[in-house]
């Protein structure tokens, strides 16, 4: 490809390929702070191709390709190739890594152990990672959970924290520096999108896995309300929550019930994030 | 089979299809009693009475039927 990239985030790595320069030029901006090994191979490769062989330059549109594909999904504009890189990154991870199972859950790390966030797109578990993530906790990660089978601890995935819509104002008024934000991108297909660039710690200590002590379903919205989930709904619901589950065979049930029957499950609802954090503080001063 | 005890549940990992199940009593101790041993029904019921309360015979021997039906149908047992 004309323009390519490689970057490490956690225990992956990706080497981004793009007929154009501005996604490549964006993703080396924001991805700046991340070691970069040296003669890091790659795992994954991404590629955003024309749509067509005219929409390089008439209306210039991506289709995400790479080495796992959806081939029914849809070319994005060009001024959102930024968020068709990270879609791709995200789709390679999702069908192909095997090291871990893959929950789609955000992660923070506070004294060693590990609180996992878990719901569905809208349920703030992003944008409560990444509060806390300026509030004296590590942010591990706002899209995947790394969980070792072997080890049963939880790893970073600390790629650009994605935020959507209304979570926008609310990370920028909550951490200020403008220059740790990507390009905002209105009207994507997932609504208005700006990266954030994680905390220096969460990049710095990003191969730094952590035993999980807290699994939470937030969901905003709802009236403040804390109720208990039972070993089984948990399990049932991170089996739903991973990629790679089924994939993952014999070694990913024994990792999920090792999870499930060590670490309490918490339903959270709420209505802002300064209560949700509140909530969590005192969830995990209570623990044992 | 991997049989994992969860909460009031029992988790299953069934090997060869790659499948998970979650059960409750008493499939969990069902499976335990025929392990690799292929049972006739009245067998099976006898062994379990040994050491659970299954209340009446036939009625117990009709609700085995029922559970074992079940289970052919998952794949977990098999009819010899």
């Amino acid at each position: 490809m004309k323009h390519s990239v490689t970057l490490t985030i956690g225990p992956a790595t990706f080497r981004i390929g793009s007929a154009w320069g501005q996604p490549v030029a964006q993703l080396r901006a924001l991805y700046a702070g991340y070691p970069a090994p040296p003669g890091a191979i790659a795992d994954f490769t991404v590629r955003l191709d024309p749509a067509g062989p005219l929409r390089r330059w008439w209306r210039p549109s991506a289709r995400i390709a790479g080495d796992y594909m959806l081939p029914d999904a849809a070319p994005m504009a060009l001024h959102h190739g930024l968020l068709a890189a990270e879609m791709g990154m995200n789709l390679q991870m999702a069908l192909g890594w095997r090291r871990h199972v893959l929950i789609h859950a955000s992660s923070v790390e506070k004294d060693g152990r590990a609180l996992v966030m878990t719901g569905e797109s809208g349920s703030g578990k992003s944008t409560l990672a990444a509060m806390l993530g300026e509030r004296g906790w590590r942010f591990m990660g706002d899209e995947f959970a790394l969980l070792d089978p072997t080890s049963g601890a939880i790893f970073p995935f600390p790629r650009l924290v994605s935020l959507k819509n209304v979570a926008i104002g609310v990370m920028q008024d909550f951490v200020g520096h403008a220059a740790r934000f990507g390009p905002l991108m209105q009207a994507t297909p997932k609504g208005d999108i700006r990266h954030l660039i994680p905390p220096a710690d969460a990049i710095a200590r990003m191969q730094e896995g952590a035993p999980p002590a807290l699994l939470l379903f937030p969901r905003f919205g709802h009236a403040r309300a804390i109720r208990p989930v039972g070993q089984g709904e948990a399990f049932m619901r991170l089996t739903q929550a991973s990629t790679n589950y089924v994939a993952c065979g014999e070694r990913g049930f024994t990792a999920l019930h090792r999870f499930v029957s060590n670490v309490p499950g918490i339903a959270l609802d709420f209505e802002s994030g300064a209560q949700a954090i509140d909530m969590i503080d005192d969830l995990w001063a209570d623990l044992p | 089979m991997l049989l994992r005890p969860l909460d009031d549940l029992v988790l299953l990992y069934h090997r060869s299809s790659g499948q998970t199940h979650m059960v409750a009593s008493p499939v969990p101790e069902i499976l335990a009693e025929l392990g690799d041993k292929a049972l006739h029904l009245e067998e099976l019921r006898s062994a379990l009475e040994q050491n659970y309360d299954l209340g009446e015979p036939e009625a117990a021997r009709a609700e085995l039927s029922q559970h074992l039906g079940d289970l052919c149908a998952l794949g977990l047992v098999r009819t010899t």
